[in-house]
């Protein structure tokens, strides 16, 4: 197994989901990290991160996916986010 | 455009810091304005504070920076009053008490849950003492390493310890030194055994020999934390002892007009060196940064290395009964996890005087020693009950563990710690087989993707994550192995993600029993006998790990339940303290004033 790529302390947004990697002929499941992030100086843009643990996958080789975001897009995927969120919650009721 | 921390390194630092502390300790927790706190807390690391995590508001950490481990005579003493004065806070932690002493990986010394209002009356005890906290943290000069024993150790070459002194008086407090890019770490090693560690530092002096003479060859750019862990660069440069502080000083100042001040992550030199390579770092140093020229390296060591090199040979982690070359001994004492209570600190240092000089040293294995015990008085020494507790002939599996803080204070963690390595130990020390041969078994437990237990380089790696178990977030750990220093450094090979915490134990009972089936061996041919007369020689567990590849290496066993119980599975980073009965962040009496009385919060 590689190391992980991202870095994974309490400040990571989230250090455990469950998800899947989905390919032309391949379908895996495994833990994940994803962590939203922008410079501490200056920033020109929002990271979105992403990492699933490379131990459970096959097909893919080890590897960190990252989104650069402009405010306005980190804001639109926050509100999707958010109303998805609140689709959820009121299936769960 | 330089980064914001460098805004703030601008305005107000160095010694104007102090300053500003003992105004805010005059005052009062309450008297830094809230929204300067990131600003303030930045720059009171220059004196070794650093605040403590969500729910422990107003406390902080306070580091001592005692160059190369060394604890000098009545030190100790004054270490252990402050502990139990100041360093207790609002609960007890279970297994250690109300106040402790951490011994580090960088021979430094850690006291937890200090009031601002309380670091004047510190300081001068300490500075009373000749001990001091000044750039233990932050952008500067962090506490020199090297051989803990250095002018007592017969693998000596050169005592080493006179000039980590030199290095340490010249660059702590220096204003030119003392606004880097980013940390600076230097080991400076004098004995053949290599527990300077230099490999794993900014700037590593090793010994060797140049035309028939004893110095140092350099190198540079070592370092751990998170995915780029690199190994100290030779630059073929040679220095003899008298030069080594002005080549420390080339190096320091090249790093201040190279380093990246742009980006944090980029700023350690082992980037630079990377960028240009050994040569230009080389070219350079001799060009811009010294008035000398530098001879090429000399003839190194590095192939008697043992600390932590994987094997059972020479003084190893120095802990157990050693000879000094003045007739007298040295004993090394295993302090688990590196943690001292408060009143055994303060008796460690009465034993010290009675039967050593006072003196005492500490380890990068976060262990002590008792320099300078005359041979007579060995015997009652060993006989002390103390050392029951902190013993010189510890159980493999308590010898060898290293952890750094954790959740117990630390922001960055996300898993329990301390506490749970001791649980490890105490269980794999009932209940599972030590193999054959093997004397000490590294276990490094961290965090975080940080380094600060430097997981990297122990037999068995452990870091903090988490895992889902019967549906709920549990703490866990991913797994690392084969990792050490000696001749031919290696970092460990991860093998495993988030194994839960309470099945780490289980794995690494499994794994232990596969390492005794299947390791090698063999018949030692009569002539090839060594000292120690053994007839069979086994493989390391180390050799075992690198001969395996990645898919052998995670066939070697798996995770498993067993009687072993964690009482800290739970999300520990949501409390404000762990061990706290009522642990919600809600419950937290933090901030509070110097007494330790909460703080009204403001509506």
């Amino acid at each position: 197994m590689a190391d992980r790529i991202l870095s994974v302390n309490a400040y990571t947004t989230l250090d455990l989901l469950e998800g899947t990697v989905e390919g032309h002929g391949f379908t895996e499941e495994a833990y994940a990290v994803v962590n939203a992030t922008a410079d501490r100086e200056d920033p020109d843009h929002v990271e979105l991160q992403v990492e699933f643990d490379n131990t459970q996958l096959d097909e893919v080789p080890a590897h960190a996916d990252k989104v650069q975001l402009s405010a306005a897009e980190a804001r639109e995927l926050a509100a999707d986010l958010e109303k998805y969120a609140d689709r959820v919650e009121a299936a769960e009721e | 455009m330089p980064s914001k921390v460098e805004g703030w390194k601008d305005e107000v630092y160095g010694n104007e810091i102090r300053e500003h502390l003992f105004e805010f300790a005059e005052e009062g927790w309450e008297a830094i304005p809230e929204d300067e706190h990131d600003a303030w807390f930045e720059r009171f690391k220059w004196w070794g504070l650093y605040h403590q995590r969500k729910g422990q508001e107003s406390y902080f950490m306070m580091r001592i920076g005692t160059p190369n481990g060394v604890i000098e005579p009545g030190q100790l003493e004054t270490i252990g009053e402050i502990a139990k004065e100041y360093a207790t806070g609002p609960v007890d932690n279970p297994e250690f008490g109300d106040a402790y002493c951490d011994w580090t990986t960088r021979q430094s010394v850690q006291l937890h849950w200090i009031k601002l209002e309380d670091v004047p009356e510190i300081f001068e005890k300490l500075e009373a003492n000749g001990l001091s906290t000044q750039q233990a943290c932050g952008d500067s000069w962090r506490n020199i390493v090297g051989c803990p024993v250095a002018g007592k150790d017969e693998h000596e070459h050169i005592d080493a310890w006179p000039i980590a002194e030199d290095l340490h008086d010249r660059f702590k407090g220096n204003d030119d030194y003392a606004n880097l890019p980013r940390k600076w770490k230097v080991s400076i090693t004098g004995c053949d055994e290599g527990c300077g560690q230099g490999d794993i530092n900014d700037l590593a002096f090793e010994p060797a020999k140049k035309d028939g003479e004893l110095g140092f060859n350099v190198r540079v750019g070592g370092g751990l934390s998170r995915k780029e862990p690199r190994f100290a660069r030779d630059i073929d440069v040679w220095v003899p002892p008298e030069q080594a502080a002005d080549v420390a000083a080339g190096l320091s100042a090249l790093f201040r007009e190279y380093g990246d001040r742009e980006d944090r992550f980029n700023a350690r030199i082992k980037f630079l060196v990377d960028e240009w390579g050994p040569e230009k770092m080389r070219d350079v140093l001799q060009e811009e940064f010294v008035d000398f020229d530098l001879p090429t390296a000399g003839e190194d060591m590095r192939e008697k290395y043992t600390y932590n090199a994987g094997h059972n040979e020479g003084h190893g982690d120095h802990v157990g009964v050693h000879e000094q070359p003045d007739g007298k001994y040295y004993v090394g004492l295993n302090v688990l996890v590196g943690r001292m209570g408060a009143d055994d600190t303060l008796e460690l240092a009465e034993l010290a005087e009675e039967y050593g000089s006072g003196e005492v040293r500490l380890t990068q294995r976060q262990n002590i020693i008792v320099t300078d015990v005359p041979e007579d008085d060995l015997d009652a020494l060993l006989a002390e009950p103390l050392l029951d507790t902190y013993e010189p002939d510890p159980h493999p599996f308590m010898r060898g563990s290293i952890a750094c803080t954790g959740t117990e204070f630390c922001s960055l963690s996300i898993v329990e710690t301390k506490n749970r390595q001791v649980r490890y130990a105490r269980w794999l020390k009932d209940n599972v087989d030590v193999p054959e041969g093997v004397r000490d078994f590294h276990i490094h437990l961290s965090g975080c993707t940080a380094s600060c237990a430097q997981p990297q380089i122990a037999d068995i790696s452990l870091r903090g994550m988490k895992t889902r178990k019967d549906g709920e977030p549990v703490e866990a750990f991913d797994i690392g192995l084969g990792g050490g220093l000696g001749e031919n450094p290696h970092f460990a090979d991860w093998v495993e993600m988030r194994v839960a915490a309470d099945e780490v134990p289980g794995y690494v009972e499994n794994l232990l029993a596969t390492f005794e089936d299947e390791r090698a061996e063999r018949v030692v041919p009569e002539e090839q006998r060594g000292r120690d007369g053994e007839t069979v020689e086994r493989q390391t567990f180390r050799e075992f790990i690198a001969e395996r590849d990645e898919d052998e290496l995670q066939a070697l066993a798996d995770p498993e339940e067993t009687s072993y119980e964690d009482p800290y599975m739970n999300n520990t980073k949501m409390t404000w303290y762990p061990y706290a009965d009522e642990d919600d962040m809600g419950d937290s009496p933090a901030p509070t004033d110097g007494e330790g009385q909460p703080l009204p919060a403001d509506d």
